[in-house]
């Protein structure tokens, strides 16, 4: 089974490009989707997601994802709807009221957030994690101890993940029973998270010996294999991702 | 090759040493098999060949370790690793990377293999393995026993001249623990590898080994050929070790006087034992 933020196998375009490159569109897409406060813009993104889901097959895992984020984000923008009294009065509140402006708001965050997760997580699947690591070494000059720890991270959290629902699962063997309610579940979960915390540790410093027996500390910048170069549809990509950002500046500063 | 003289070592956080004077030679291009019952010290002694203690693990040393006349304790872990190849147990966090060909490519970059030669060593490495066909995998899909010939090919691409495996089949079925034991085996013939593996399948052990080491409570009890081992059977049954069964078998044959010679370590000697009875030949008179 494929865990989260497992990187996915294809040959689609985003798979193929450069590595650098894919983050640096991703993240003027992120930061395109924060400077802009105009719906037509962030349907646009969103609509450029829709599109990248397709190109790499990955279009049941992105509306998952999307979903995750959507309901994620409905807190934040309940907690915006309440505390931010802004434009006419809809519903009058004991600490303030509820105006338009607090509704377009509120909806801005939600479509905002899953606009621009959704480029970061596909990055994470489309791109293999040594991949992405080398290439910001060899590219970007990430000291590889940085990229190594942030390759690790990401590497450790399905390990993670598996091992939690080993652990809960032995424990249901027992008789446990963790369906029911989320605040029951977490109760049950939390005694839990020692095991796993003493596990993850171990874990963690069998990886750090395993590197270390293979040559960690004495890869250097030019140890990398595999060249990094940028094509013409990476420059085409951080192009329409810079645009992007271009318009939004613009919308921000003129309207 | 290896020179372990009067080892004795106990992790910080023990109260006891792991293990009490060890004192084992091993001769360059030996296959060596260690075995012994669970918290014996086998572990702890591949450590001490590829330079984990004291290096990574705090704790008492003493005595020394020598692999190619190079002293464990003077030499850092990485020109340590040079010379010795390690696959440790826990396979799963030893994976660095989410793709095999990644894996293998790892410790060769590393350790700046010249890029001309990258591509062979690979292509080598994981044809020696049998897993050519991974190649392009995920790691995250394969199983057990498919990770941990990526684990070896991934060492066996650095060539070290000693290899070091802790308990190399223990994910694997018998049939692919043989395979794995049979492509060690191979590659150490053809490359002059000195290998050290610690497994609790004796009766594999004893098929394939020049050597076999049983430690029992961080000591050395028996050392020699399996031949030369297998004879104590009570003994190292006494000590948690069970012999392989064919050994049992015609020890017991040979404790009633029925069958003479060495101790067996495979079927077919058990076999042979036992038609040698049957047909009245191999009765001792």
């Amino acid at each position: 089974m494929k865990g989260f933020l497992e990187y996915v196998p294809g040959e689609s375009f985003l798979h193929t490009m450069n590595p650098v490159a894919k983050l640096a569109a991703a993240f003027l897409l992120v930061i395109s989707c924060f400077t802009t406060s105009n719906f037509i813009l962030l349907a646009v993104v969103i609509a450029l997601d829709a599109v990248m889901a397709v190109q790499c097959k990955m279009v049941p895992q992105t509306i998952g994802l999307a979903k995750a984020v959507a309901a994620f984000s409905v807190i934040l923008a309940l907690i915006a709807l309440l505390f931010t009294p802004q434009g006419d009065v809809l519903a009058p509140l004991p600490w303030g009221y509820i105006g338009t402006a607090s509704v377009l708001n509120a909806v801005l965050i939600v479509v905002r957030l899953v606009a621009c997760a959704v480029p970061l997580f596909l990055v994470f699947y489309v791109t293999k994690l040594t991949d992405m690591a080398n290439a910001l070494v060899k590219v970007l000059h990430v000291p590889y101890k940085y990229a190594f720890t942030f390759m690790s991270t990401v590497h450790f959290i399905p390990m993670f993940m598996n091992d939690m629902a080993g652990i809960m699962e032995a424990q249901m063997a027992r008789g446990v029973e963790f369906d029911g309610g989320l605040v029951k579940k977490v109760r049950l979960m939390v005694p839990l998270c020692v095991p796993l915390l003493v596990s993850s540790v171990r874990k963690t410093n069998s990886a750090a010996i395993a590197a270390e027996v293979r040559g960690f500390n004495l890869r250097t910048r030019e140890s990398g294999f595999k060249e990094y170069p940028f094509s013409g549809t990476d420059f085409a990509a951080m192009g329409i991702a810079a645009a992007l950002l271009v318009v939004a500046i613009l919308l921000r500063v003129l309207l | 090759m290896i020179e372990i003289s009067q080892l004795s070592f106990r992790y910080r956080e023990g109260a006891d040493p792991i293990l009490k004077g060890i004192d084992l030679s091993i001769p360059d291009g030996a296959f060596v098999g260690v075995t012994g019952a669970a918290g014996s010290g086998k572990s702890t002694l591949t450590y001490a060949i590829n330079g984990i203690i004291p290096h990574c693990y705090p704790g008492d040393f003493y005595g020394s370790v020598r692999v190619d006349g190079v002293d464990t304790c003077e030499a850092s872990l990485t020109d340590i690793s040079r010379l010795v190849g390690s696959v440790c147990q826990d396979i799963d966090s030893q994976m660095v990377s989410s793709v095999v060909e990644d894996e293998v490519l790892y410790g060769l970059e590393n350790f700046g293999v010249p890029k001309t030669e990258i591509p062979a060593r690979v292509d080598e490495a994981l044809a020696a393995m049998g897993i050519a066909e991974l190649r392009d995998r995920s790691i995250a899909e394969l199983s057990g026993g498919q990770k941990q010939k990526v684990a070896v090919a991934s060492v066996l691409a650095l060539k070290p001249r000693v290899l070091v495996l802790d308990e190399p089949t223990a994910e694997l079925d018998p049939a692919s623990s043989v395979a794995v034991f049979d492509l060690l085996k191979r590659y150490s013939v053809e490359h002059g590898t000195t290998v050290i593996v610690v497994e609790q399948k004796i009766a594999l052990l004893s098929e394939y080994v020049d050597t076999l080491v049983i430690v029992d409570e961080g000591e050395i009890r028996f050392c020699g050929t399996p031949h030369e081992v297998l004879e104590h059977s009570d003994k190292l049954l006494e000590i948690g070790v069970n012999c392989p069964r064919s050994t049992s078998l015609v020890n017991r044959l040979r404790a009633r006087g029925l069958v003479c010679g060495p101790a067996v370590c495979t079927v077919e000697g058990a076999v042979c034992a036992c038609e040698g009875l049957l047909s009245g030949k191999g009765a001792c008179a």
